[in-house]
């Protein structure tokens, strides 16, 4: 039915004892971070500033001993987006034209555009993804409260994701209820009955916000949940952070 | 998986991925996008107080479980919500903007659903000028047409629903536009004459849920009507 969903089991920690998984999970975040905005940032055609960056990412890969079958399946999923690009090829001006049909051209720059940023997409996720594969969400939402995240902020986030799944079923199970009294065969009915699904959920939703709170308040909550003491960075957190800034600093110099 | 869709899937073309922008474009929705957040932030803290934690997080959830239901939308298709007007109707610009920006956040960080760089981007579209804006269109024409009818009501957000959609997709567009990722012929019209139809799906969806609620439970919406409020509470469900 979706691409949300079959994620939520992978994101648990696989891994087991690497130099990657060693590092604290602000560290990881940061390099991911540093990575995703340096590849995406960069001006189209500069083809070597990230040859430079895959080869690290390709690296990374590695040494986080990531499983690749569920990576390649979850970064497959948004390239679905390069399609609206490849259309905008078609149609661009500038540049030599390679190829025309009609009043369709391909020109040089619309394959440099179509090119820059299909790879630009491919290699953040494929980062993003190594950081999600590999990092629990609780890590996760520590490093971004370590790294100033609004507290309130950060624990509407965990709210959030312990409540997904709850809702997700119970939205499952209403939509089962409906098929099996006929409801949905109609088109037309359809979208009535899957709105007052949505507003039923909605209701219950509220509800079970308020039912939550007080079962919060009944166990001494008075604001913000109370947050952890995390591991320490350590030497090897400081070296791979110098790393990756000295790495990407490396591609973007190439074409300076 | 709907991977194998058509090119156009027009649910995926408001969650634009990361390299589609570029470093201006980025700059301008981020701090847009942050200057949002913080204020939201503040408003739901002031509102809410201690239940601000367990609301939004359950509201988000419900949205992010709203976003997954397909549903036929005229032109062939399917399309799924995107909810930012329901949620403005129902929780107000502020908390409504909040519970946006967060399950885009998820969305991005967790299901790789629209880019970690193109974050404020989305979050720009969709939260300000989606529920927010969307918000702003409703109320003037529900309190235009009669406070506390339900005509008006739905009327209202049909209209802000259809209209939201719409413009953020074209706001979208203008933006890979300017970032010269797609020429901006080919970006509005591929993006307006998907999102035409996609907006009214989103409209017809937000019609039905908010007047489930209005006729069932009139007291949790953001501006109850007034005979709503005199009513004491009651619980439908049961769980």
């Amino acid at each position: 039915m979706l691409l949300h969903l079959g994620a939520v089991l992978l994101a648990t920690e696989s891994q087991t004892n690497t130099i990657w998984t060693r590092l604290t999970a602000r560290s990881r975040l940061l390099c991911t971070l540093l990575i995703v905005f340096a590849t995406a940032l960069t001006p189209n055609g500069r083809w070597w500033t990230w040859a430079v960056y895959a080869i690290s990412i390709a690296l990374l890969i590695l040494i986080s001993r990531v499983p690749l079958l569920p990576l390649l399946k979850r970064v497959a999923v948004e390239l679905v987006f390069v399609g609206v690009v490849l259309i905008g090829t078609l149609f661009r001006q500038g540049g030599d034209v390679l190829f025309q049909w009609g009043w369709i051209q391909i020109t040089t720059e619309g394959v440099t555009v179509l090119g820059s940023v299909t790879l630009k997409a491919f290699l953040s996720l494929l980062t993003v993804n190594v950081l999600i594969l590999t990092t629990s969400i609780t890590a996760l939402l520590h490093a971004l409260a370590e790294l100033r995240t609004p507290p309130l902020l950060v624990a509407i986030f965990s709210s959030m994701y312990r409540y997904i799944n709850v809702l997700v079923d119970e939205f499952n199970s209403m939509q089962r209820a409906a098929r099996s009294r006929n409801l949905m065969s109609d088109p037309r009915r359809q979208r009535t009955v899957i709105g007052n699904m949505i507003g039923s959920l909605f209701i219950r939703t509220y509800e079970r916000g308020d039912r939550v709170h007080q079962a919060m308040l009944a166990r001494g909550y008075s604001g913000l949940p109370p947050v952890a003491k995390m591991p320490q960075p350590s030497r090897l957190d400081v070296a791979l952070l110098t790393l990756t800034i000295v790495i990407l600093l490396i591609g973007q110099a190439i074409y300076l | 998986m709907s991977v194998t869709v058509s090119l156009f899937q027009p649910q995926l073309a408001l969650h634009i991925p990361d390299g589609f922008l570029s470093l201006p474009i980025i700059l301008v929705t981020w701090i847009l996008a942050i200057a949002l957040i913080a204020i939201c932030l503040q408003r739901v803290q002031a509102t809410y107080q201690e239940r601000a934690v367990p609301l939004m997080g359950v509201c988000a959830a419900f949205i992010f479980a709203a976003q997954m239901i397909n549903f036929p939308i005229p032109g062939g298709t399917s399309g799924h919500l995107l909810g930012g007007t329901l949620a403005g109707v129902l929780l107000g610009p502020w908390a409504g903007s909040l519970v946006m920006a967060v399950v885009f956040i998820v969305q991005s960080v967790l299901f790789q659903d629209g880019g970690l760089t193109v974050l404020g981007a989305n979050i720009v579209n969709m939260g300000l000028i989606g529920t927010f804006g969307g918000y702003y269109l409703y109320r003037s024409i529900r309190y235009a047409l009669g406070r506390d009818s339900l005509r008006s009501v739905l009327i209202g957000a049909a209209i802000a629903a259809w209209t939201s959609v719409f413009v953020s997709s074209i706001v979208c567009a203008f933006q890979l536009a300017f970032s010269g990722t797609v020429p901006l012929n080919v970006a509005i019209s591929a993006m307006a004459f998907w999102h035409f139809m996609i907006a009214i799906g989103e409209a017809v969806i937000t019609v039905v849920a908010v007047s489930y609620i209005w006729r069932t439970r009139p007291d949790l919406m953001y501006h109850p009507p007034r005979h709503a409020v005199a009513d004491t509470s009651r619980s439908y469900s049961s769980r």
